[in-house]
């Protein structure tokens, strides 16, 4: 993985934001998964058009969090959406 | 001649799958009579009922059996299936979860399980129900599950939804009761009896006429404006009762049952509080727009609709700290 991919949300995983966190249905796994808020962010962005350097981007100017962590944490977590199928 | 292609199915798997011959041949409707069921704001006609089928159907659901044809938001279509089964019953030890199977093409939807196989067209509001039996409780079941589907994604489009929760009437307010099978759902309808004579006065509080339940299994939402009510469905199946009162009541608070040893409640807010009510709308999460939909209804009523995380005993304690005085 690196900052130059571009991912995006899985066409059939339903979405909605609420106060901040996601809350994702994955209909064909009956599961209803809540995203916290800066997993959110990540989340909403997975459009197929930025980067994951564009988010990572988005994450320091929002977030109280170095960039080396940040990156860290984005690549964990853009690899666990991916497990569960959540991206492609 | 081995027989048609979904024969060929059925004989490899025990199911008999209905393609898209198995709907396009005429199929014989048990009578000429009809009924009119009322499901909070919904209209369901049934059509194609024999005469005792009709009779037995309005002595059972009599609260929700409207007088008239009206408007309707579906007309059913009911037909004899001309099958034994559909999917393969399972048998009494075999362990097995609800199967159901769906096909979406050109505006329609199929839907089939055990004892039922139908389609519905929500755009033109009618839909087939071909059932194998055309008494006893494969009748009904096919035709309860059936219409328990109709109803959780026809509510949708009232802003509603059908929620796998018990629902139980205190005082004129509705108080939900949800998680999933095994939380105690039936328990608390068992442990909220008539509490006293009316006018009764018990530690400073005056006791209305007793709890109406309106459900011990499903319940459903209504949207009225910016308001929420809650009523019960009479589609419950056979171990589930008929609701007392086929009427609505304003909603007091959604409580996520945990059994525990005390009794405590504690609010749960935002994306956490959809997620624990969206986790338990049965039907309607296997599509992703109606998911949407779902999850857009149940935000929108949680704005006005405190969810609580109850921790209960198997006594009445819980009513002490649920009920809103």
């Amino acid at each position: 993985m690196d900052l130059t991919m571009v991912l995006t949300r899985n066409p059939d995983a339903a979405y909605r934001i609420y106060d901040g966190q996601a809350t994702v249905v994955l209909p064909d796994q009956a599961e209803v998964n809540v995203i916290n808020p800066i997993g959110s962010l990540v989340w909403d962005r997975l459009d197929g058009t930025r980067t994951l350097g564009d988010i990572l981007t988005l994450i320091v100017e929002e977030f109280d969090v170095t960039p080396e962590q940040a990156r860290a944490d984005l690549f964990a977590f853009v690899d666990s959406l991916r497990e569960h199928r959540m991206v492609r | 001649m081995i027989g048609s292609t979904a024969e060929v199915r059925a004989a490899a798997t025990g199911d008999f799958l209905p393609g898209d011959d198995y709907f396009a041949a005429p199929r014989d409707a048990f009578g000429s009579g009809a009924i009119t069921m009322a499901v909070g704001p919904l209209r369901f006609r049934l059509e194609g009922l024999s005469r005792l089928q009709a009779e037995r159907l309005c002595g059972r659901f009599a609260p929700f059996v409207e007088a008239g044809e009206g408007i309707a938001d579906l007309a059913i279509a009911l037909r004899r299936a001309g099958v034994v089964s559909f999917l393969r019953l399972p048998s009494g030890s075999e362990p097995e979860t609800y199967r159901l199977g769906s096909r979406a093409a050109r505006g329609r939807l199929a839907l089939w399980s055990y004892e039922f196989a139908g389609w519905v067209e929500p755009a033109a509001r009618r839909a087939m129900l071909a059932v194998v039996e055309e008494d006893g409780p494969l009748f009904e079941r096919g035709l309860e599950n059936f219409l328990r589907i109709m109803t959780a994604s026809f509510i949708l489009e009232h802003g509603g939804f059908l929620f796998h929760a018990s629902g139980v009437v205190r005082g004129g307010r509705a108080y939900v009761f949800f998680g999933p099978s095994g939380a105690g759902k039936t328990t608390v309808t068992h442990l909220s009896k008539p509490i006293g004579a009316p006018g009764e006065n018990r530690g400073g509080h005056v006791v209305g006429a007793g709890d109406t339940v309106l459900s011990d299994d499903l319940t459903l939402v209504i949207r009225r404006g910016d308001r929420y009510e809650a009523c019960g469905i009479p589609f419950g199946l056979a171990h589930h009762r008929v609701p007392e009162t086929g009427g609505s009541f304003p909603i007091a608070s959604f409580n996520r049952l945990v059994q525990s040893r005390r009794v405590a409640r504690e609010r749960i807010d935002g994306a956490r509080a959809v997620a624990e009510v969206a986790s338990c709308l049965p039907f309607v999460m296997q599509e992703t727009r109606q998911a949407e939909r779902a999850l857009q209804a149940v935000a929108r009523a949680l704005e006005s609709i405190p969810v609580h995380r109850l921790e209960f005993r198997k006594d009445d304690g819980f009513w002490d700290v649920v009920e809103e005085r």
